[in-house]
């Protein structure tokens, strides 16, 4: 009973997946449309939207260590 | 692969000093092997240099030339105080984790199970893989991060300009300001090895894949352990950069 309540938690926590997903596609979209608008500026704009890709992604990063330190508890 | 006990280290022997016993896990002496491959390239790359470059020193230069424009482009002003400690953590964290291409390597357990030899039986469980996938060495480099981050706010505003600049919009923000030192360890700490720990658990699980998604294991290795790779150590750098202006200046 008990670890299968860990397993289901294991599953939730994975949920903020969800969030950095979303937050990703907005971005990458908001990307896409600045350079088709400024291809000049291609190079500048993609390593900003690296730079925030990747601190957007933390948020999925922290729920999936989470995770892997609920995994030892099934 | 057991998912449980990945985040724990694997301690190889230890180390007595002074009645202190230092545990030795395999990723700190797998980072000491990134860091004597990195001083035999430079023993190797830095010898006798000249004026007008000619063979290798044109690539060295360029290395040496694209970190300074980082740090330059991120640092400003004071680039050059900064440059060569950013420089030597870039180079380290690249290499360190590049070096996670290696852990698909049989271990010495693995072979024993493979060949029945003997003599594999009773060589240490030394398991290659990056050293970055440890959560012991990410911590060690974003608090050497933070604490450069705090000196050099003392070192370049005095003690006074850098008290000062906790009561900076308003002097609600005072905790917020002190939590930051602890929130900044934590991302950029946690960043690096999450990113690297999610790369190695998705590779061994696709080498123990069956035969139908094995044919992607070459691409998901190259991805996690030379892009992301790449651009981890890049994120650490540059962040850390951020962080070193805003106290500066």
């Amino acid at each position: 009973m008990g670890n299968g309540l860990v397993a289901i938690g294991i599953g939730l926590v994975m949920l903020a997946a969800l969030g950095a997903g979303i937050g990703l596609a907005n971005a990458v979209s908001k990307t896409a449309e600045s350079v088709s608008r400024n291809p000049e500026a291609s190079g500048k704009i993609l390593s900003t939207t690296l730079i925030f890709a990747t601190m957007s992604e933390v948020t999925a990063i922290f729920a999936f260590v989470i995770a892997v330190m609920l995994v030892s508890k099934v | 692969m057991d998912a449980g006990n990945v985040m724990k280290p694997n301690d190889l022997f230890s180390i007595n000093i002074f009645g202190l016993s230092i545990p030795v896990s395999d990723s700190i002496v797998m980072m000491w092997i990134v860091m004597a491959v990195l001083i035999i390239l430079s023993l190797i790359f830095v010898r006798n240099l000249k004026t007008i470059p000619v063979g290798k020193q044109n690539a060295v230069e360029l290395v040496v030339d694209t970190i300074n424009n980082i740090i330059k482009g991120s640092i400003g002003h004071h680039w050059k105080s900064f440059a060569p400690y950013f420089g030597t953590i870039l180079l380290f964290l690249v290499f360190a984790n590049i070096s996670g291409l290696f852990s698909l390597l049989p271990t010495a357990e693995e072979l024993y199970k493979l060949t029945g030899n003997e003599f594999f039986e009773n060589l240490p469980q030394f398991a290659i893989a990056a050293p970055t996938k440890d959560l012991n060495i990410t911590l060690g480099m974003a608090l050497m991060s933070v604490v450069l981050v705090l000196f050099a706010g003392i070192r370049f505003k005095g003690v006074k300009g850098w008290l000062h600049g906790f009561l900076e919009p308003s002097p609600v923000m005072v905790p917020f300001h002190i939590l930051d030192y602890g929130t900044r360890t934590l991302s950029l700490s946690l960043r690096l090895f999450g990113n690297m720990l999610a790369g190695y658990i998705i590779v061994e699980m696709l080498y123990e894949a069956t035969i139908f998604i094995k044919p992607i294991l070459p691409l998901a290795s190259f991805f996690f352990d030379v892009f992301d790779a790449i651009l981890q150590a890049y994120i650490f750098v540059f962040l850390s950069t951020i962080y070193i202006k805003e106290a500066i200046e």
